[in-house]
């Protein structure tokens, strides 16, 4: 299937429930994708199967490379491995049994085996309810914003994992290790996509 | 640049010893060894050489292990340091280990510390700002603290010269309340930040918003390269494009021929003298082996950094100084100050989507303080100032974080950049009170048995009220200016966080209520010079370290004068 086309529709809860049926049954024709190729340091089989599914999910390919191109899921388990302490550890499984759990109450079976639509509507809900990250100066939080859920850190930890990946970040945005200068003024048309550092 | 001489030898007398060799103990090598003295500089840790010993200089993030990312063994190591936001993978070797470093927060207090060659000399903000008249009259005029013992007019001459040497870039606007420094051609603001500038400047008569005045090079200077705008400073420039005393002052003395560094030395204590009442020289202890060694000198420059300083002189004790060296005053250790931090507003602006920026400026704008600068600036609120610090950028990963959108077209819509962001946070004058002080605490040791800090410290009324001032004023420009989604912010961060500590072996006037002369010499004991933030008076609201370069610059030239009349 062309996941671009699927998923280019499902930005918002908007635009899944106006999604006909013939649309959610070509997606659902795709559920049971998941499958782990590699051997996780921290996560389960079945959290790393979770893991990837939210991350191709998030950043799917278009015409430029998906998070799974560039194995941000396997960041994601090293991340887990060697960035978290056995406390943060602890909690990144807690919670992802609890997404489950809630997957399960919900939609009947956890969010591996339910079908595109209602991943997508899982999703969704996510987006609504996890706590958004608050403005930060200087490499400190400011105001006082509420915690950040677990599935909105995990999408940051992606985007992370993502955006500094050698193919994104050297071919894909724009790259310039020396700039030499600076521009403070300039039309983004002459740059195009970010700079990446 | 030729290796460094690290064989230091406890047979030799040498002329000058120089205690740490970070901004100002850079100065006090350079000045001391182009004077002709045989110098040692004493460096409690490794040799950091420019441009080799930049390790991870030019490393992309796809490069480095976990991307940059901390293991959590590192943040054991930097559990204190780590709050500060400002470490990473990349800079982590830069910043003092605070396992091995411990101190005690009586009060909550944030010590950031270098323990290296260059010291922080490498991981500084760069923002460079001469200190005016009304912050040396300051403590005079209100009665808080001790009188400075000198004034504007003493420094200037130095501010002049140590500029030339370090490079500034900035504008010139003849500010009374920011005297304009020797300057290399300013950085350029950005779109945005040019019309805020505009927006403020007319709707806040007196008020100023500059491009930050920085000690980058904006074009070459004695064989330094100009600034690349790359923004990895903190890893080490390879170009040498912004004052640290790896790239700038250290190459100069040992150019020389007359510097001995020795790296691995932490200064125990300053040898004292009962017969000639002067100091002999330092004992120290190698940080690799534990041997315990002195070295003799003439005179010894104190510029550990500010509490450091303090802790060396307040170890350094004798049958006539039991309280610390310099200590007839009761002075040594209190008086500690840090600007307020954290305190603003910002927004986002609108308008600008289809414009950007190409490079990564080091630098920011600027708001000089306009409060309690004439008579119409008064305020009945609080005394003295603040200024702030920020900028305008396009938003990245957390902005996009938070979009409450996943797929396909979300992926396309973040590789473009995020919206605008702008803001100010301020930096506001502490007052020099005596019940802010640190102390020695036996109870607590270091890596090497030695005695560690504790540091009572907190702000008080009057740095509060200067807060409360800073959020409504950030706010009221930020609105007026036509900036969105104003959020005004006070995050309360305890002193430290600043990382402009000073005072605690101050200047004064009279032995009896201070710890340094005009000079910067311990009042009793004329042979030993204190040129780091420990001997600041008072606080200002501008960042110090271009006061530390001058004052330390015109101490050394005062000593070799002195040494020359052998009155030292």
């Amino acid at each position: 299937m062309d996941r671009r086309k699927a998923l280019k529709f499902t930005g918002s809860m908007a635009a899944a429930a106006v999604a006909g049926p013939s649309l959610l049954s070509l997606l659902q024709s795709c559920k049971n994708e998941a499958r782990v190729d590699w051997q996780p340091q921290f996560l389960t089989m079945d959290e790393a199967a979770f893991v990837s599914k939210i991350v191709d999910m998030i950043l799917p390919r278009t015409e430029t490379p998906g998070a799974l191109d560039v194995k941000v899921d396997i960041f994601i388990d090293k991340v887990y491995a060697k960035l978290y302490d056995a406390n943060g550890q602890n909690h990144v499984r807690k919670e992802i049994e609890k997404f489950n759990s809630d997957c399960i109450s919900d939609f009947g079976d956890s969010f591996v085996n339910l079908s595109e639509s209602d991943q997508i509507k899982v999703l969704d809900k996510a987006e609504q309810n996890s706590g958004q990250f608050g403005s930060g100066v200087w490499g400190t939080t400011v105001g006082n914003p509420e915690p950040v859920g677990f599935y909105r850190s995990l999408k940051s930890t992606i985007l992370w994992g993502y955006f500094t990946s050698e193919e994104i970040g050297e071919n894909v945005l724009n790259y310039d290790p020396v700039p030499g200068a600076y521009h403070g003024c300039i039309p983004l048309a002459e740059v195009g996509n970010k700079w990446s550092l | 640049m030729p290796n460094f001489n690290i064989d230091a030898d406890p047979k030799h007398t040498y002329d000058a010893i120089v205690i740490g060799s970070g901004i100002s103990g850079g100065w006090a090598a350079k000045e001391l060894c182009e004077k002709g003295l045989k110098t040692l500089v004493l460096e409690r840790g490794p040799v950091v050489e420019h441009p080799k010993d930049y390790t991870t200089a030019n490393l992309d993030p796809w490069d480095m292990e976990l991307r940059g990312g901390l293991t959590p063994e590192q943040q054991k190591k930097h559990y204190k340091g780590i709050r500060s936001g400002f470490i990473g993978q990349d800079t982590e070797h830069f910043y003092a280990n605070d396992e091995e470093n411990p101190y005690t927060e009586v009060k909550p207090f944030l010590w950031i510390r270098g323990h290296q060659m260059g010291g922080r000399s490498l991981l500084w903000g760069k923002q460079t700002y001469r200190w005016s008249e009304m912050d040396f009259e300051a403590n005079a005029k209100d009665g808080h603290g001790v009188d400075w013992p000198i004034r504007y007019k003493d420094l200037e001459p130095w501010y002049t010269y140590v500029e030339k040497f370090a490079g500034i870039s900035g504008e010139a606007l003849g500010l009374p309340q920011l005297p304009d420094s020797h300057f290399l051609p300013p950085m350029e603001l950005n779109c945005v930040e040019k019309h805020i500038k505009e927006r403020i400047e007319r709707d806040f008569p007196g008020r100023h918003m500059i491009i930050g005045r920085v000690a980058h090079l904006t074009q070459p200077l004695n064989g330094r390269g100009q600034c690349q705008y790359r923004n990895r400073c903190s890893r080490g420039c390879p170009y040498g494009a912004y004052f640290s005393s790896n790239a700038v002052t250290l190459p100069a003395a040992n150019a020389t021929g007359n510097l001995t560094f020795r790296p691995y030395s932490i200064v125990q204590s300053i040898m004292y003298d009962e017969g000639t009442g002067k100091a002999s020289g330092v004992r120290i202890i190698d940080a690799e082996t534990n041997e315990d060694i002195e070295f003799k000198a003439k005179i010894v420059f104190c510029n550990a950094s500010t509490l450091s300083t303090t802790q060396i002189l307040l170890n350094s004790t004798s049958n006539r100084f039991p309280d610390g060296m310099g200590n007839d005053s009761g002075e040594l250790g209190h008086n500690l100050m840090d600007h307020t931090y954290r305190v603003g507003a910002l927004g986002k602006v609108d308008g600008y989507d289809d414009k950007y920026y190409s490079g990564r400026r080091p630098n920011g704008i600027y708001i000089p303080r306009y409060w309690n600068i004439d008579e119409k600036s008064k305020t009945d609120k609080f005394l003295r100032g603040f200024g702030y610090q920020g900028g305008g950028y396009r938003m990245g990963n957390s902005e996009a974080a938070n979009r409450k959108e996943f797929g396909g077209d979300y992926k396309d819509s973040i590789m473009k950049p995020g919206p605008w962001e702008f803001f100010i946070t301020g930096f506001a004058e502490c007052l020099p009170y005596h019940d802010n002080k640190v102390y020695l605490n036996k109870e607590v040791t270091d890596k090497w048995g030695q005695p560690t800090l504790s540091i009572d410290c907190e702000y008080k009324e009057n740095e509060l009220a200067q807060n409360k001032q800073i959020q409504e004023d950030a706010v009221e420009m930020l609105e007026k200016a036509g900036v969105n989604d104003v959020l005004g912010f006070d995050n309360e961060h305890e002193p430290g966080y600043g990382v402009h500590e000073m005072g605690t072996a101050r200047m004064g006037r009279d032995p009896k209520t201070s710890v340094l002369n005009g000079t910067n010499q311990v009042h009793a004991v004329k042979n030993v010079f204190v040129t780091d933030g420990a001997c600041m008076t008072s606080n200002s609201c501008v960042n110090p370290s271009l006061t530390y370069m001058a004052l330390t610059a015109r101490a050394a030239d005062h000593a070799v004068k002195e040494l020359k009349k052998m009155n030292l």
